[in-house]
């Protein structure tokens, strides 16, 4: 299931948003409607920077109804591996980016009667994309989004233009913050909470909603990890019959691609399976990373999720 | 049977507490009481402090009238009895109306009136990790004709004739829990009459 099929689009606009999110807007190279997507659906950006490929995933906060462009917002990453450095500094409208289509991994409850969704930072995109669907139907939603300080609420006239009273802002400056607890205490039956944003906050709603009594079918969460750096191993592709050095700023993933195997992968950011891997054999020790495989399977060994996790030791077969 | 193995077929589990919810409706009719009983003690024992139980239960004339009064002095916040199931409902979906997330759902009883109970749920988006059911008493169908679409109670065996187009039914394991029914479909359309042995298989 990897992106062979990838489309050519056109970087058509920049904005610089906040002083760390830039904001892209894509059309198709062939000026041709781009694919159908629903909200909270990512696509993965393919990057050629020099002599390495980068391949980010991306929330698409464009309306699922207006298929003309894609609308993406890149945070500048920290230590960033490269890919939000590339996004930032070597993006310029007019420039051709390839992008896989949309997957959605991150999708609202279409059974629900009310939706709570809750947005730290940069994690606002998917929901800004989530709320045009919502806004044409009968369920309530409302959304909740902190930020550091006002000119860091990327997209906010947007939101409450289209939302109004819909949306509450929270500044870390003003000393607002959102009140998870309270908001998860009384919500009628049928709700669904989403929550995307930076990882201790993600948990925090997480452990909140289920201190409230809520079931996990009702929990829903969205992160992109970025791959960790970590210390450089080998590994050795059983199937292809190579053996790759892995770097310590490219995921394993990354680097089975750049030797010129294709290998599975959909969210590459640890969370939707697509990219799980037999390990053949190991000596050393497996460095997890993802969310996706359970405790029990993390520690049998016998998969990796090559898009986030890495290896220690001397030897790493994989079954690819 | 003759159509058997359908996936759609509900599978039932005796019922347990989960303590994640705090406040837990436990709903049953006729010998489902003892299961709710037990599910009462075992809720009450668990220690939750801020965990509240309410009772929903219809009794069944065959029982004796003790079991009646045994679901009366529960340990529950809440105790209605019913003679009528249609009450029940009423009762439970304002019931629902008024609940927030952290509710558990308990339901015991024959299926035909637990698929009612949880059609209910499914309008207020109760998912299957939110609602228990454990299957006892009577084992008849409710039975939807796929052709005039009514509805055919109390059916026991593996064909009936349709209370509304009088076609001859087979019953099948398809369930609906949208109609809390299971699918009958007209068995003799193409020979009329001719009818496989009509035997007696959901008691």
């Amino acid at each position: 299931m990897s992106h062979s099929n990838t489309i050519q689009v056109i970087v058509s606009a920049i904005h610089q948003v906040t002083p760390l999110i830039k904001h892209f807007v894509l059309r198709a190279a062939d000026g041709n409607p781009l694919p159908a997507f629903s909200g909270g659906s990512h696509i993965i950006v393919v990057m050629r920077g020099g002599n390495r490929v980068y391949r980010n995933p991306y929330s698409l906060l464009s309306s699922p109804n207006e298929l003309e462009s894609y609308e993406i917002g890149v945070r500048r990453g920290d230590p960033s591996r490269g890919g939000s450095v590339f996004m930032h500094d070597q993006v310029h409208v007019g420039m051709t980016l390839e992008i896989a289509h949309p997957v959605n991994l991150f999708q609202r409850d279409k059974l629900a009667r009310k939706h709570v969704l809750l947005a730290g930072g940069i994690g606002i995109t998917p929901f800004i994309a989530m709320m045009e669907d919502l806004r044409s139907g009968a369920v309530p939603y409302e959304l909740h989004y902190s930020v550091r300080a006002p000119e860091h609420a990327a997209f906010k006239d947007r939101l409450t233009e289209r939302h109004g009273d819909r949306v509450t802002l929270y500044y870390d400056s003003a000393k607002q913050f959102m009140d998870i607890e309270g908001l998860l205490a009384r919500q009628p039956l049928g709700t669904h909470v989403y929550v995307c944003g930076p990882a201790p906050m993600i948990e925090r709603v997480i452990q909140s909603a289920r201190a409230a009594g809520w079931a996990e079918s009702h929990i829903h969460w969205e992160q992109f990890n970025a791959p960790p750096v970590g210390e450089a191993f080998d590994v050795e592709l059983a199937k292809s019959g190579i053996t790759v050095t892995v770097p310590p700023d490219q995921s394993l993933l990354e680097a089975i691609e750049g030797a010129g195997v294709d290998a599975p992968y959909l969210c590459r950011g640890g969370v939707c399976g697509a990219c799980k891997t037999k390990v053949v054999a190991v000596d050393g020790t497996l460095v997890h990373h993802d969310h996706y495989l359970s405790a029990d399977e993390k520690a049998s060994g016998a998969f990796i999720m090559p898009c986030v996790s890495r290896a220690t030791g001397t030897k790493l077969v994989l079954d690819l | 049977m003759l159509i058997t193995g359908i996936k759609s077929k509900p599978v039932y589990t005796p019922l347990a507490p989960d303590v994640v919810g705090h406040t837990h409706l436990l709903v049953g009719f006729g010998v489902g009481g003892d299961p709710l009983l037990r599910l009462v003690s075992e809720l009450a024992g668990s220690g939750s402090t801020r965990s509240s139980r309410q009772l929903y239960y219809v009794s069944d004339p065959a029982l004796t009238p003790a079991s009646t009064s045994a679901i009366e002095s529960a340990d529950a916040g809440v105790i209605k009895l019913y003679t009528d199931t249609q009450a029940l409902l009423t009762d439970f979906r304002a019931t629902l109306e008024q609940s927030i997330m952290g509710t558990r759902l308990y339901v015991a009883g024959p299926e035909a009136f637990m698929g009612l109970v949880m059609r209910i749920a499914a309008e207020f988006n109760l998912n299957r990790d939110e609602i228990r059911a454990e299957e006892c008493g009577s084992q008849a169908r409710r039975v939807h004709c796929i052709h005039c679409r009514a509805q055919t109670e109390n059916v026991r065996t593996n064909i009936v004739k349709c209370v509304g187009c009088q076609r001859w039914l087979v019953v099948r394991d398809h369930y609906s829990k949208r109609l809390a029914a299971y699918m009958g479909v007209n068995i003799d359309a193409e020979v009329p009459g001719e009818l496989p042995p009509i035997q007696e298989v959901f008691v």
